[in-house]
């Protein structure tokens, strides 16, 4: 346990530069922001609901006036710089996404280019309503992966373990410990890569080297695994009952946090059903734009982030 | 050495873009649509035909088509499989009917695709036809005959093949009715003594004569296994003399006795599709021939020809009174409807 509380999470962020360099997980700090002083379930909720409404809207402009909301909101939230990583990781995504969509779908009718028989694939005619279509689903996933980021970055874990732990403590527990391992198992890998680098016969390369740091990462953890459980278990964790309900007052930020996540899945409702942000990709593609999906696209991105405007109380 | 190695070889660097560029164009690759094909027609019925959906003489075509692009231009389609698999065509569904398994099958020119249809290219002049029917007692059923002059005026797969009408006697009436009809639809079609004797695996046969002067041909023989075997939902008596005609779940509906014709089409092992054009005995073929009519075939798999004195017609959807055939005989659709 001693482990566990020396390891602060900025340690995770950076952690790892040698084999595991490019393991860079997103984690949560505590940073003075709107987001970051609202409660930990409403922000899960503004969250999931900004999720939801990627889900139902399928218009390209409605999407994208999403995720322009969503990398502001970050902004907003302090984390800008991890948000336009995150838009990166969903660029890379997104595109094998429009690629095998536009070589895969036979349903479009507008062809752009010919690329003769393609065995099991069918004649490869390229048409824009596979590569629009192929488009809407990158843009509904580079709206999935910047919810996902802005949320583990903003919204604290142990808060939310918090609202698991009266649920079923056991869960939440291991949860918990699984969530809080993860930078410790970062800097375990640092650590021995270093070690491996000033070995004096050289240190090894390649896969070879990959695979001797993973099992040393793993053996450590499973030590530390065992070490944790005795610490639990004397500490008596085993008898522990259901946690009491921590009483807070709901602060102005939780209000607005709420507000906006009703706001934008009621937004994207109404986008659904009205036929507002209608959009019809197959088998021809149909992309109508109006002064009700402008209204809407605003609306939207006001709803996401007006409450951020209100910078009062966020002081850490 | 390494600057020579690094030197450019123009005549290389300027002929690997045209190579490539040709390489491009003589597979079939480009840029935009490409070029429309003209003169395609598009039928959508179900039941084996029986009843028109959408019959387009014109349909819209937008460059080189696909069977399902044309399709989905032109009908209501929901598709599965990545746009592969017609679901339903205008709100008619494949699955279940009354038990019995219903989906969507296509023909080109009279000849089920080996396909997928988004796999098949559409050519001019082709005849595109879906239709939606039970496939319980087969799904195979290689060739049909609604799509006359199809497949002979414009081929298989845009290639037109050599027509060769083959009877077991090349100067009986059937003979030169049918080699005449063939040719009255701009096809030219040499006449010739049945047999196996200078036929090309890539000609389109039409087999003549009474069925004990055919029944030994590969791909009439299949006719006796039934639709299973052929696609044919029609069975002639081991002597020859009765003809029974099949409902769509291969039931015997009526047999036909006396002067009676089939006109059918199958394949036989992946070989290019034979017509047969047969009868109880010279009269029936001879009904037969005459029923090689467009407007007689039109969205039939296949046909039963009945003398029109012995046998009168049973349904508006079972008979037809061609511009030739009425006067000689009642042209009986396969398979027969449920009485």
């Amino acid at each position: 346990m001693s482990a566990l509380r020396r390891s602060s999470p900025e340690s995770g962020s950076h952690a790892g530069s040698g084999a595991f360099g490019r393991f860079a997980p997103m984690l949560y700090r505590p940073l003075a922001s709107p987001l970051h002083a609202t409660r930990a379930g409403i922000a899960a909720l503004w969250a999931l609901s900004l999720m939801t409404g990627a889900l139902l809207l399928y218009h390209p402009l409605a999407l994208a006036a999403l995720i322009a909301a969503i990398l502001l909101a970050g902004y907003g939230a302090g984390v800008g710089r991890e948000l336009a990583r995150a838009l990166r990781t969903a660029l890379i995504i997104g595109l094998p996404i429009v690629l095998v969509n536009v070589l895969v779908s036979r349903e479009g009718l507008t062809v752009f280019a010919r690329l003769g028989d393609l065995g099991p694939f069918g004649q490869g005619n390229l048409t824009v309503e596979a590569l629009a279509y192929g488009g809407v689903i990158a843009l509904k996933v580079t709206v999935l992966v910047l919810i996902t980021a802005l949320a583990s970055l903003a919204i604290d874990p142990d808060a939310l373990l918090r609202i698991c732990r009266r649920l079923s403590f056991r869960s939440a527990l291991t949860t918990s410990l699984a969530v809080r391992m993860l930078p410790l198992l970062a800097a375990d890998a640092q650590r021995l890569a270093e070690a491996q680098r000033t070995r004096p016969d050289g240190a090894p390369r390649g896969a070879r080297a990959r695979a001797a740091l993973l099992g040393a990462v793993v053996a450590g953890s499973l030590d530390r695994a065992m070490d944790v459980a005795a610490t639990l278990e004397v500490r008596g964790f085993a008898t522990a009952g259901r946690a009491p309900r921590q009483q807070r007052p709901w602060s102005r930020h939780d209000l607005a946090f709420l507000v906006s996540a009703v706001a934008v899945l009621a937004l994207a409702l109404l986008g659904r059903l009205t036929g507002v942000a209608a959009f019809t990709s197959y088998p021809l593609l149909h992309v109508p734009f109006g002064v009700g999906l402008l209204v809407l696209c605003a609306a939207l991105a006001l709803s996401v982030l007006l409450p951020f405007a209100d910078r009062r109380g966020i002081e850490l | 050495m390494s600057n020579s190695r690094q030197t450019p070889r123009p005549a290389l660097a300027l002929l690997a873009p045209v190579a490539l560029a040709a390489a491009f164009m003589l597979t079939g690759c480009g840029l935009g649509a490409g070029a429309t094909p003209s003169g395609v027609h598009l039928l959508i019925t179900r039941e084996f035909g029986a009843r028109t959906l959408h019959s387009l003489r014109a349909p819209a075509v937008r460059g080189q088509e696909t069977v399902m692009s044309l399709l989905l231009r032109n009908a209501a389609v929901s598709t599965r499989y990545g746009g592969g698999f017609v679901q339903s065509i205008d709100g008619h569904h494949g699955g279940y009917e009354g038990g019995e398994p219903v989906d969507w099958f296509y023909y080109v020119n009279g000849v089920e695709a080996s396909k997928g249809a988004a796999e098949v290219n559409v050519h001019a002049g082709d005849r595109v036809w879906w239709d939606l029917h039970d496939w319980g007692q087969t799904d195979y059923i290689p060739a049909v005959v609604g799509s006359y002059p199809e497949p002979f005026l414009n081929g298989i797969d845009g290639r037109r093949l050599p027509v060769r009408v083959e009877c077991a006697e090349p100067e009986g009436a059937a003979c030169r009715t049918v080699a005449g009809r063939l040719r009255d639809a701009g096809v030219p079609a040499a006449r010739a003594l049945l047999g196996p004797a200078g036929v090309g695996p890539e000609s389109l046969r039409v087999i003549v004569g009474t069925w004990s002067q055919v029944h030994r041909e590969l791909g009439v023989q299949s006719l006796r296994g039934g639709p299973a075997a052929s696609g044919v939902y029609a069975r002639v008596s081991a002597s020859g003399a009765t003809i029974e005609l099949l409902d769509d779940q291969g039931r015997s509906v009526r047999t036909l006795g006396g002067s009676a014709g089939l006109l059918a089409a199958t394949r036989y092992s992946g070989e290019q599709p034979e017509w047969i054009v047969t009868g109880t005995d010279p009269a029936g073929v001879e009904l037969a021939a005459h029923a090689l009519d467009e407007a007689d075939l039109h969205g039939r798999f296949a046909v039963a020809i009945a003398a029109q004195s012995s046998t009168p017609a049973t349904g508006p959807s079972a008979t037809a009174t061609g511009s030739s055939a009425a006067t000689t005989g009642a042209v009986l659709a396969l398979p027969q409807p449920d009485p």
